[in-house]
Order: structure tokens, then sequence, then C-alpha cells
């Protein structure tokens, strides 16, 4: 179970959900206490168009990456989410978790995992719209994981790195 | 009738002119660079022609070459790029090509926008005060000049060409000095002519178009008003007709007046007059646009005439075929421009490949676009995307399919406008017809969701979360969470 406080538009939700399996599944998740039945459906992206069924009510999302936002046919939503289970918690945006500011391809990784980095240090480039962009160190540390290797393609927002 | 036609344009308008091509039976040459390969005007046409390089639509021999190449006996525009260039026109002419457009001296004379000014005063026509002549940025003294002469509040804008390049409002004389260089060199990036002429600022005030047709054989018609008020980042994004806040009187005037002047300047093919209406008011012609134009569609869904087949047909020497009694206006179409922008980056071009891209349906809906899933957004050209006009018998009817219809656009693989466009049409005052242009000057309404589908939407952002593994702090683009105003007045300070 995951124990999530959403905030969508200034209004603040207490969600509680079961492991989600990668299939499209039917799952009952509470909220503020409350059963509701949901069709959770898989679209293999996290880019894509998201959709669910909630309650025999069909939803067609489109997800911000870094799910500040999502767009509804409602129009524009902000979204703010919080872990309530401290020990589960992820680190919070603004780590060292570096994502993919754009689409591109990776051409060169230049640290490995363990190495120590400075702030500002060149750690991977990404080769995008025929410019090569160096991403660089958000924070000095430890080099904890390269999730990427040359020639990989990713999309906006894939995490390609994580600095400790 | 012409057997091919070269279509000098690429996206939504190249698309535009080939369907109608086809519909006629008349064979299409295209062009494209390697970035807008992908898009569908290259795959609808019979022939194409890879461009070396962009900057090739704007080569007014180039373009020649290739009609010639490809036994093109017509070559129709588009809008923008060469549209509007007597030069152009002019090298057609000669090469025996017809330019499916006004003759090259009628473009020359309309190019001269303040000799349009005063010919069009002098037939007793209101026209706002202006300065004399143009002026290149070197001439910087007489440009003050001519502010002092004129007065404020007053509008720069470039001589050549038009579309919002160069444009800026100045409220007072400090701002002069500031922004005259950057209007000078906005015109000369966009047109290769750093001329600017000063015209006297209207505020608040509503644009207003009249749509012209005529041919070579003296007839000319006229098909209603178009309302061009509402604008982002100094383009037109709303447009509709019947213009909502005129009365039937301001309208036959409005009519009037637009064939007056059509007449004056002998307009053939396709025309535009251009209005600006103020707060008491009153009209006055600002300028004139002799060629199909961005928001044609809107007159399309009330005429039921197909302008691009008008125009080709009256570049053929053919008549225009009906008169001002055959025409009827119907009911009401609004038009919204649905650009590749990204509102988190202060509406900037968002380029890339469109993941998904699934676009509206049903009764009195149209959509113009050059794309489709897996099509990619070109980083070099116009944002825009596609085009959403609806129709219905009413403005309310209209406006209500035009609402579903945003709604049900899905884009993503770029960042678009439309939660923008939403909101837009969605504001009281755009709802009530009232709007000006201090309609951009004012925050936006949110979006309105009943409650348990806000209980949903939670759902969905947690298993998002889960989905996705990440924590997120909201965060919404300065424009669409407090307003849009600051980057969207019709004339940027």
């Amino acid at each position: 179970m995951s124990k999530l406080s959403i905030t969508i538009d200034g209004r603040t939700f207490v969600v509680e959900t079961p492991p989600l399996r990668r299939i499209t599944s039917e799952i009952t998740v509470q909220v503020d206490g409350q059963p509701v039945n949901v069709l959770a459906l898989e679209t293999g992206s996290p880019e894509l168009l998201d959709w669910l069924i909630v309650d025999g009510r069909p939803y067609e999302l489109f997800v911000d990456p870094n799910l500040r936002w999502m767009r509804s046919r409602f129009g524009l939503h902000q979204v703010e989410v919080r872990d309530l289970e401290a020990t589960v918690a992820r680190p919070a945006s603004g780590d060292g978790r570096i994502k993919a500011p754009i689409p591109g391809l990776i051409t060169r990784v230049l640290v490995s995992p363990g190495e120590t980095v400075e702030l500002g240090q060149p750690l991977l480039v990404l080769e995008a719209m025929k410019m090569e962009n160096e991403i660089r160190a958000p924070r000095s540390g430890r080099v904890a994981q390269v999730h990427v290797a040359p020639g990989q393609s990713v999309a906006l927002g894939v995490v390609v790195a994580e600095v400790e | 009738m012409f057997r091919t036609i070269l279509v000098a344009n690429r996206g939504e308008i190249a698309v535009r002119i080939i369907r109608t091509c086809r519909d006629m039976g008349i064979q299409t040459v295209a062009l494209y660079d390697d970035s807008d390969l992908s898009s569908l005007h290259v795959r609808l046409a019979d022939e194409c022609v890879r461009l070396s390089s962009g900057t090739l639509y704007h080569d007014a021999a180039a373009l020649v070459q290739i009609a010639r190449d490809c036994g093109a006996d017509a070559i129709h525009p588009g809008y923008g790029f060469l549209a509007e260039h007597d030069e152009f026109a002019r090298a057609c002419e000669e090469a025996g090509i017809v330019f499916i457009g006004p003759s090259s001296v009628a473009l020359g004379k309309v190019r001269d926008k303040i000799a349009t000014l005063e010919a069009v005063r002098a037939a007793g026509i209101a026209v706002p005060r202006h300065s004399p002549r143009a002026y290149h940025a070197s001439e910087w003294e007489a440009l003050q000049d001519a502010a002092e002469r004129l007065g404020y509040p007053l509008v720069l804008k470039s001589y050549s060409g038009g579309r919002g390049h160069g444009t800026r409002l100045v409220r007072e004389p400090a701002q002069l000095e500031d922004m005259a260089p950057h209007a000078h060199s906005a015109a000369q990036t966009a047109f290769g002519d750093d001329r600017l002429y000063l015209e006297e600022a209207f505020l608040p005030a509503r644009y207003l178009e009249v749509q012209l047709v005529g041919d070579r054989h003296g007839n000319l018609v006229h098909l209603g008003e178009r309302d061009g008020t509402i604008q982002h980042n100094h383009r037109k994004v709303v447009e509709e007709s019947p213009a909502p806040y005129l009365t039937d009187a301001q309208r036959g005037d409005l009519w009037r007046q637009a064939l007056t002047i059509g007449r004056l300047l002998g307009c053939t093919g396709v025309c535009t007059i251009e209005f600006v209406l103020d707060a008491q008011g009153r009209f006055s012609f600002t300028e004139i646009k002799a060629r199909i134009q961005v928001e044609h569609p809107v007159t399309e869904m009330r005429t039921g005439i197909d302008l691009v087949r008008t125009q080709i047909q009256v570049a053929a020497g053919e008549p225009l075929g009906f008169s001002q009694n055959d025409v009827t206006l119907r009911g009401c179409a609004m038009q919204v421009r649905i650009n590749a922008e990204d509102p988190w980056n202060h509406y900037l071009p968002s380029p890339g490949c469109l993941r998904r891209f699934r676009f509206p349906g049903g009764p009195g809906l149209r959509v113009d676009t050059y794309a489709y899933s897996g099509c990619d957004v070109p980083v070099h050209y116009d944002p825009l995307l596609a085009k959403v006009v609806a129709w219905d018998d009413t403005r309310a009817g209209a406006l209500g399919r035009l609402r579903r219809a945003v709604a049900d656009f899905a884009i993503s693989g770029v960042q678009t406008n439309l939660t923008l466009i939403q909101r837009i049409i969605n504001a009281p005052d755009f709802v009530s017809g009232t709007y000006d242009s201090d309609f951009g000057r004012r925050p936006l309404p949110g979006a309105e969701v009943p409650a348990e589908q806000i209980r949903d939407l939670a759902i969905a952002a947690a298993l998002a979360y889960i989905r996705r593994g990440i924590d997120s702090s909201g965060v919404l683009p300065d424009r669409a969470g407090s307003g849009w105003h600051r980057d969207s007045r019709k004339l940027p300070q």
C-alpha cells in the first residue's frame, strides 16, 4: 500500500493505493477513507496520454513528466504529491536525480558510479536538435547511479543519473 | 483552367490549397525542406520538390525556376513568405506563370502603406492619423519629430509586411527611444526593410476585417466581416464571424466602406480590408491584405464558398459566378489557432515529434492541420499546428461546439496553447461577445471542475506518481495561473 497526500487545484485528498501491476487491472483505492473502484490502464510510457476509469467515469489525461500539472478535458490542473509514509518516501524533487531536460540521444557518459563530482561538473552529453548539451552535476557529491549508456535515446524527464 | 499548380508554401495552408486543387482536378507540386518532410502537405501532393534550405521558401527566383522545371502553369503563394511581394508576382508574370493573387502592379500599390492610407482617405473614408512617411533606423530624429507632431499613444508599424512584426504600442514619449530600435530590427529581420511609420493608437479598440472576393470582370462581393480582436503575443488566436458586438447599422456601414476601398484599390481574387473600431464606435481603415488569410475558414463556414477555389478561378480569368445577392451569411463561426508553444517557457515554439495527435470531429466542425501522430513539428517555422473552426446557427451553439472540440483535442509530444485557448473561450466577456483589446490585460478564469471529478483527478495523480516514482510540487505557468496579460497585448509595450 502507498499512502499519498494529493493536492489538486487547491483541494487535498489522502489516497491509499495497492501496488500497481504493469498491466491493465481493476483496483480499489481509498480516498479519504472511502473505497473507489479504478480501472488503471497501462499505456507503456509515462509521457503518453494516460487514461483511467474511476467509478465508471473515463478520464484522458496528459501528465507533466515531473507531475507538477496535468491536463484533463476541463483544462490545466496544478498537482502536488506528498508521500505520507516517510520510511518509503522517495527523495524530493530538486535532489541529486538528474532528468533529461529535452528528449535526445546520449552521446557520451563522462563519469561512472562511485566517482566524486563537483557542482557543475559535466556528467554526460545529450544530443538534441543538432546541439550537444552537457548535463552537469546539480551539486557536489558522489555519483550514485548512471542509468544510461552512450547511444541510448532518452525521453523528456527520464532520470539519467543520480548524485548523492 | 490550370493543369499544375506549384504550392509555394508549407504546413496547414499548403494542405488546404492542395485539397482544393484535388477537388478541381489540378495537379499539385509541394515543397519541403529536411525539417518538414513529414508534414502532411508533402504526402498529399502529386509531386514534391526538396529545397536545399528552408530559406528558399523566401527565394522568388528559386521558386520560379522550380515552377518552370516541373511545368507548373501557376503558383499559389498561400500566406506569409512571398504572398504579398510584388517582385515575386512580377517574376512569375515575366516567366509566363500565373501568380494566384493580385497583379504585381496592384501589389506594389498596396505595399506602400502610407500611400494606401492617403488614397483611402481621399475617397472619404476615415483612416488613423499617421506620419507622412516611413523612417529608417538611421532617421531617429525625424521619427521623434513625427511622433511629437502625431501625439501619444501611437503605434509603430513596419512599412513592409504585417503580421505583428515590428508593431509596438507606445503610450508615452519616454518609451519611444527604447522601443524604436527593437521595432526597426524586428522589421528588418522579418521583411528585410527596417522602415517604420507611425499611426495614432485607439485604446481600447476592436480589430475587424471584411472579406472581399473580386474577379477581373468588374465583380466585387463582400463575404461578411470577421473579428480578430483577441490576440496573444501580437498574433490573433481567436477569430469569429459575425463580430458579436456590432449593430446592424454599423455592420452595413462597414461592408459598404470595405467595398468602396476594394473598388478603389482594384481588389481581385481574395482580399481583406482591415479596420479598427474605437470606443466611440467609429471605424478607421488600417490595412489591406491581398492574400488568403489564416482565418479564411471562418468565412467559408458561413458562406459555403471555397475561397481557395474562388482565388484559383479568378486567377484563371473566370468570372466569380455569383453576385452579392447570391451570398448568404449563415449562422456563426469561430476559429481558434492551436500553436505548438510552451506555456512554461514564455509561449516560445515547442518543436518535437507528435506522439499523439487526435483531433476532434462531429457536426459543425472543421480542423485544418498538417499534423498527425508521428509527424514532426519543425523548429524554424511558424508554430501554428492546427485551426479548429466551429459553426452553428447561433453564437452560443458555435461556442459550445468549439469548447467541446478544444477539450477533445489530444496532443502529446509537444507543448501547446490548448489550455490557454480553453481559458480564453470560457472567459465571461468572450462568452458575452463584449470583449475589446483590453481583454488580454485581464486575468482569465481557471478550470471549473465538479467536486467528484476533482477527486477522480486526484486518484489519477496518485497513480501517475506511483508509476513514475517521483515527487512533485505544483507549478503552473505564470500566465495560466494568474492571467496571461503581460505578454498578450495586440500592441506590445
